[in-house]
């Protein structure tokens, strides 16, 4: 029997009909809806056992109190811990991503070691060991530390570690603590750390100080601020921000009073000026009033650009509030002025509500103090490294310089100046890119580390990170490995690891080990003394006699939900940034229309934006809560370094930071920058 | 002539060209084709994300397509509608044309919906997991039914393939097919009235959407029936003009004159009726509704991407023109204004259904929000022309090998 | 709809504009909690995903009379949604108690009629399927599943909360539809530093929200296009309260007739 062409033709015309009237095209309907409901690249669903458990963010410099929430042992996400007075339950846009960052592209997975052709090379823990051991036994030339976490027991470890090579050169990254180390501790006779009691304060001056989003514990700050404010009721307190650009402070205050970038010590001695008129006085205050008198509405008005009303406005606040409180501090929280944290703190003196609190007790041998260590001055020791004064070995931890120092240092040329350089940092930053040895740190959420009485709280209080996650990287700890290395070295510190330090610390902070270690947050009520504080008022009257009105200043601006110069842009927070933030590739640089219209460009134009120190690139947008004569940009843009979530985006505004040493204080500041701006 | 190698599939007494030439011409439309579904491709590997499409315009480029199409198909239901409903006899010579372009354009709009929808797979869960308050589930029934309703109809056409019609099984279908068909045509006529006007229910109905929401008349917005309106009134010339558009590139007459001034000034009057309502509509939204919801009517336009001259090029340009010229006999009988009314027609109708799509989504509800920009890329206008490319491959076919026109014979003996 | 469904419970936010200060707690909390995936430029908000998204407000006016205020913008779970109706696959419906909008990823076909519906665009799309950096996907939530391309997602209130909150009542025996307002909680209003979100059941007196959604100072968003949606926000500031709806210059906060809202159907 043959098959010819029309049979097969009717064969399958006649199947396709009969199978209609099976299950099978039903059935594969929806099979099919099923099928792409389960591709395999798309995650499923891990369920197991959820644990939360209380820790301290390392990585936000809020040090906001979390509960990391883990399931089956897997880090998921952290929540506020409400038993934290450092959280009340909340959390910051930054510590809301830090069990993400654990898996940022950009972690340093292993210790690298660079080779002469600039390339970098995987070595082993003992390798790494064994390199940084033989620079460090040569080292004649000296130790240097640069540090970037302001609060924690590491900073014992490494200048202990840098005493032992008869080194005291062991520096923070600028930040607001240390103008104000550098007044109380250095030029007012003072012992401790200015503290800040914002609970229950009900007239709040912020002046400068982005208190309610980058300045201090900004999440204890916030519950303070929100505690005393019934929703939709008249607020029970008073917050007032003065600045040159409406930061989320401003966005919160009940009133913002526009201030010229750097013009803070004017505006805290017409304070104090009006205050005193009103009969206020404290003691070591000789010499001040008649410096304060100088500093009429008037001569603030032509000086920091404070309208006369809203200065009495301010003063009589303050005058009649049960709790004032005056927060000075720098836009962008960097190169603030020595003279203004004075004036600041002279403000607090005048309305009775400065308070100082004890400086964490070192327990380490030789460790300096933190107040010491705050006193030092990075930028110019930093920038002394082209004139001969580098260090042999220096150590950078959790810092980095080579992105975040002002332009005008040119750091990573100082840093070529350095023999060796070594890098503990957790993410690949450009100060890592830019050292000869890079060890990997574990994440926050690996190891032990603790945070001491943070600057901005308003009291001593201790609290412990815990390891939570095995680590997943080929990381160490550093406070152990340094320990181990200097015993090797010869230089002991007498702690075993640094779990021992932490424990000593603990003891030394009056709080109980089991406790703290266990996610318990100690709070102490110890104040330090603040009898003998007195003010220098020629220091103060030298340095504000420099504040100048330039014709266009810069005014920089940070927010925690664009990370941080340790971490790079978390991923999860490139959402938080705004259209008008950030344009692709481009940052916005912040100008009010008639700044916009004197300078001839309109919103979206690109423009360069320079200073003596160098040149940034932006996009315009015009933003009404600009100061006339002020350009705002924002901080933490412009890595080249770290992963494709942070590099390239935008351009960093440090470069244009020019470092001026302060009249009467001789500290290195940066604020108040005068910039210009050209269309690209 | 020598004759061309496929003749034994062509139809007696309607000479084609030579077989090689329409090997090329088929090429040429091979090449858009080939760039349309290479981008086919791209957008089902990849997703949507390719395209200029957003989270403020879901719709786009595609769905103003479809939307014109589908208007413009209605030539089909219409023209069907009055041959064989209201026995107007001239269209006989012109429906078999506007049943093509039909299929065309339900066909091709299925095929860019496939595209358009994020899990083109699991799009039957319209059907199956139906939502009877959506108009949207309307549309999706109305037009899967007139589409098969569309083949229906052009099945007999096909039968009438001179080596399928000596096959007699197929010859006696092709007859039953033709007694029937005043059946399928009152079918079709039915379910296109009501997808027409769902279609713009769809919009009327989003009282979120000031720009489009329209009150109306028991539960089909006004829009429902501006939208059946508009289509009866542009599909009818878009059959002429395409038509037309045959006749130039084939150098043959096809369809008598006065068949097609008939169907423009059946395009006419709808229009004529359409334009009256059309303009009642926009002053009622711009003087009533609008200000009730705290808008006035220049805040529904926008810088020059989206500003008036649009409603004005509508409504007046392309609306009130084309309608008083296809409504005076002695613009309407000279082809060459008869044309253009036809054209400036079908754009009016088109800038209808952008505006409804786009700006109505580029229009800002929210009070601080700004006015965005849609401007679509390569992605979505390559499988655009690859339905623009389908509908000539269809009707070159068609056209090739089956009688579509009856007055072909006569015209050019 | 033809009728508007009434429930017992109906969870709201009621949100201080006077207290957001716009830091994004809120948002990086949302995304975490229920898995939205990353982008790498984010800067482009009309692809990104945000379920909750903070606005910045102007009062328009020139320095230095300006002011600022956010906005954070969650899904509005509108009592009349314009969304519900519209969606051709029942895939999207406003029928659970508790009033929540629901979104069946599974059952959705992508067709984005709903995005288009919503004027407060709390509907995304997932133009690509998700992706997050090599490893970060351990760090995603069990609550939540991810969704794949082609599908539209939107805030849930963190329904599976409640899910849980519920389960927790019921195993303790307690009436799981009596919650207290503290047992279930979005992720947003957890984490905002500022407490400036509430969340609770509209109805219940015992809940925060109920009255100060009551407040004088309390408005919501297109109010008069009569979707009726369950957030509310509180401002003392008049400029915040207008930049609520759209006003015509001769017009009051407040001083208007719900219009829209009947719908299809």
């Amino acid at each position: 029997m043959g098959i010819d062409r029309r049979d097969v033709i009717k064969f399958i015309v006649g199947g396709a009909v009969g199978s209609t009237l099976t299950p099978i095209p039903w059935k594969l309907t929806d099979d099919i809806s099923i099928w792409t409901q389960n591709w395999p690249w798309i995650p499923t669903n891990i369920g197991g056992k959820n644990e939360y458990t209380p820790t301290v963010s390392k990585l936000c410099p809020s040090n906001s109190g979390m509960l990391l929430r883990t399931v089956s042992g897997r880090p998921v996400r952290p929540q506020g811990d409400p038993d934290s007075p450092l959280s009340g339950g909340k959390i910051s846009s930054l510590a809301a991503a830090e069990a993400q960052m654990l898996y940022s592209p950009s972690r340093v997975r292993r210790p690298l070691r660079k080779t002469s052709d600039g390339t970098y090379k995987a070595v082993s823990w003992a390798e790494a060991e064994a390199i940084l051991s033989e620079k460090l036994g040569n080292a004649t030339g000296g130790v240097g530390v640069i540090s970037g976490d302001e609060n924690g027991s590491m900073n014992e470890v490494l200048s202990a570690l840098a005493a032992g090579f008869g080194s005291d050169d062991c520096h923070f990254m600028p930040g607001s603590a240390q103008a104000e180390a550098v007044a109380y501790n250095q030029l007012m006779g003072g012992e401790g750390q200015p503290a800040y009691d914002f609970e229950k304060a009900d007239y709040v001056l912020a002046i400068g100080a982005d208190v309610l989003e980058s300045w201090g514990p900004v999440v204890a700050t916030r519950r303070a601020y929100a505690d005393m404010r019934p929703h939709g009721e008249d607020p029970k307190s008073t917050w007032v921000y003065a600045g040159a650009f409406q930061t989320n402070t401003a966005a919160g205050a009940d009133r913002f009073v526009a201030m010229r970038p750097g013009a803070q010590v004017a505006l805290a001695l017409g304070v104090a000026n009006l205050l005193i008129k009103e009969g206020a006085s404290a003691t070591g205050l000789s010499g001040f009033a008649s410096l304060a008198a100088q500093y009429t509405p008037e001569k603030v008005a032509e000086v920091a650009g404070v309208s006369p009303d809203a200065l009495q406005e301010i003063a009589k606040g303050l005058a009649s509030a049960q709790k004032p409180l005056v927060v000075v501090g720098a836009e962008g929280n960097e190169g603030g002025s020595t003279a203004a944290a004075i004036a600041g703190i002279a403000c607090n003196m005048l309305l009775g509500s400065f308070k100082a609190v004890p400086y964490p007790r070192t327990v380490v041998q030789g460790a300096m103090g933190r107040g010491d260590m705050l006193a030092k001055d990075v930028a110019s020791y930093v920038a002394g490294f082209k004139g001969g004064k580098a260090p042999e070995v220096l150590i950078t931890y959790q810092a980095n310089p080579v992105y975040a120092l002002p332009g005008s240092i040119k750091t990573k040329e100082a840093f070529e100046n350095v023999s060796f350089k070594v890098c503990f940092t957790t993410y690949l930053s450009e100060t890592a890119l830019a050292s000869d040895l890079i060890l990997p740190v574990p994440h926050s959420l690996e190891m032990v580390d603790d945070v001491a009485t943070p600057y901005g709280y308003g009291k001593a209080l201790y609290a412990v990170a815990r390891p939570l996650v095995p680590t997943l990287v080929d990381a160490k700890h550093p406070g152990d490995f340094l320990l181990g290395l200097g015993a090797k070295l010869g230089k002991d510190l007498g702690f075993a690891s640094y779990q021992k330090v932490l424990e000593a610390k603990a003891r030394a902070m009056g709080a109980n080990w089991a406790d703290v270690s266990r996610g318990t947050v100690y709070v102490s009520d110890s104040q330090a003394s603040t009898y003998g504080v007195r003010v220098d008022a020629d220091a103060v009257a030298k340095a504000a006699a420099v504040v100048e009105v330039a014709d266009l200043t810069l005014c920089p601006v940070m927010k925690l939900n664009f990370g941080t110069a340790n971490c790079g842009i978390p991923p999860f927070n490139l959402n938080t940034i705004r259209g008008d933030e950030l344009d692709s590739d481009y940052l916005y640089a912040h100008l009010n229309a008639s700044t916009a219209k004197s300078k001839g460009v309109a919103q979206g134009d690109v423009v360069r934006i320079s200073s003596a120190a160098g040149t940034v690139m932006a996009k315009v947008n015009i933003f009404e809560g600009v100061m006339d004569g002020v350009v705002a940009i924002p901080k933490n843009f412009g890595h080249t370094a770290f992963d494709e979530f942070t590099r390239g985006k935008g351009d960093n505004v440090s470069a244009l930071f020019a470092v001026a040493s302060e009249p009467g204080t001789q500290a290195s500041v940066w604020t108040g920058q005068a910039v210009e701006l050209k269309r690209a | 002539m020598a004759k061309p190698t496929d003749y034994p599939l062509l139809n007696e007494g309607l000479p084609r060209c030579s077989f090689p030439k329409f090997l090329i011409w088929i090429a040429v439309i091979g090449i858009v084709l080939a760039w349309g579904g290479a981008w086919m491709g791209v957008i089902f590997y990849e997703g949507l994300g390719v395209t200029a499409l957003d989270n403020y315009f879901g719709f786009g480029l595609w769905i103003t397509f479809d939307l014109a199409v589908i208007a413009l198909g209605a030539g089909a239901f219409f023209t069907g509608l009055l041959r064989y409903i209201l026995n107007i006899d001239p269209l006989k010579n012109i429906i078999n044309l506007a049943v093509i372009i039909g299929f065309i354009c339900y066909s091709g709009a299925m095929i860019v919906l496939a595209l358009d929808v994020g899990q083109p797979l699991r799009s039957w869960f319209g059907f199956w997991h139906a939502n009877v308050h959506s108009m949207l589930v309307e549309v999706m029934f109305c037009i899967s039914c007139y589409l098969m309703v569309l083949a229906i109809e052009f099945v007999p056409i096909i039968l009438e393939n001179r080596q399928l019609d000596k096959i007699p099984f197929i010859h006696r279908l092709s007859h039953n097919f033709h007694v029937i068909m005043p059946l399928f045509a009152g079918i079709g006529a039915f379910l296109s009235f009501f997808h027409q006007g769902s279609l713009g229910g769809m919009y009327g109905v989003l009282f979120s959407r000031p720009f489009v929401f329209r009150e109306g008349f028991f539960i089909w917005p006004w829009t429902f029936f501006l939208f059946v309106l508009s289509a009866v009134a542009s599909g009818p010339v878009f059959t002429m003009l395409i038509a037309t558009l045959i006749e130039k590139m084939t150098g043959r007459k096809l369809v008598e004159f006065r068949v097609k001034a008939m169907m423009g000034k059946i395009a006419g009057t709808m229009l004529a009726i359409y334009m009256f309502f059309k303009i009642i509509d926009t002053w009622a939204w711009a003087q009533g509704y609008l200000p009730s919801v705290g808008l006035t009517f220049s805040e529904m336009f926008h810088g020059s991407m989206y500003g008036q001259w649009l409603l004005w090029t509508e409504i007046g340009l392309c609306g009130l023109v084309p309608m008083v010229m296809l409504l005076v006999p002695s613009i309407r009988n000279t082809p060459s204004l008869l044309y253009t009314a036809a054209i400036l027609d079908c754009i009016g109708i088109t800038i209808n259904r952008y505006v409804f799509t786009v700006q109505a989504l580029a229009a800002p509800v929210m009070p601080f929000e700004d006015w965005q920009i849609y401007i679509p890329n390569q992605a979505e206008w390559a499988p655009t022309f690859l339905v623009i490319a389908y509908g000539a491959l269809i009707i070159s076919l068609s056209y090739r090998y089956l009688p579509v026109f009856p007055q072909e014979k006569r015209l050019n003996a | 709809m033809a009728s508007k469904k009434e429930f017992d419970i109906v969870w709201g936010m009621v949100i201080d504009l006077d207290k957001c200060t716009g830091c994004g707690a809120c948002m990086v909390a949302c995304q975490a909690e229920n898995n939205v995936p990353v982008t790498k430029d984010a800067t482009n908000k009309l692809r990104s995903l945000t379920w909750l998204l903070v606005y910045e407000l102007s009062n328009g006016k020139p320095f230095p009379d300006h002011d600022v205020a956010y906005l954070p913008r969650p899904c509005q779970q509108c009592g009349n949604p314009a969304c519900v109706p519209v969606c051709p696959a029942t895939v999207t419906k406003k029928d659970e108690e508790g009033g929540i909008v629901s979104q069946v990823y599974p059952r959705c076909f992508g067709c984005r009629y709903c995005m288009a519906s919503c004027p407060y665009h709390v509907r995304y799309f997932n133009w690509f399927d998700p992706v997050w950096p090599e490893g970060m996907e351990k760090t995603l939530s069990p609550d939540v599943s991810v969704r794949p391309r082609g599908v539209v997602e939107k805030c849930t209130f963190c329904h599976h909360r409640w899910m849980h909150a519920k389960d927790k009542a019921r195993v303790e025996g307690r009436d799981p539809y009596a919650l207290e307002q503290m047992e279930y909680q979005t992720a947003c209003t957890e984490a905002c530093p500022n407490g400036a979100i509430h969340f609770g059941d509209l109805k219940n007196p015992e809940h925060t929200v109920h009255e100060l959604s009551k407040s004088k100072y309390a408005f919501r968003l297109l109010e008069r296009l009569g979707m009726d949606p369950q957030i509310y926000y509180l401002s003392r500031r008049e400029w915040v309260r207008r930049l609520g709806d759209n006003y015509l210059d001769d017009e009051k906060t407040g001083d208007f007739k719900v219009v829209g809202g009947h719908g299809h159907g």
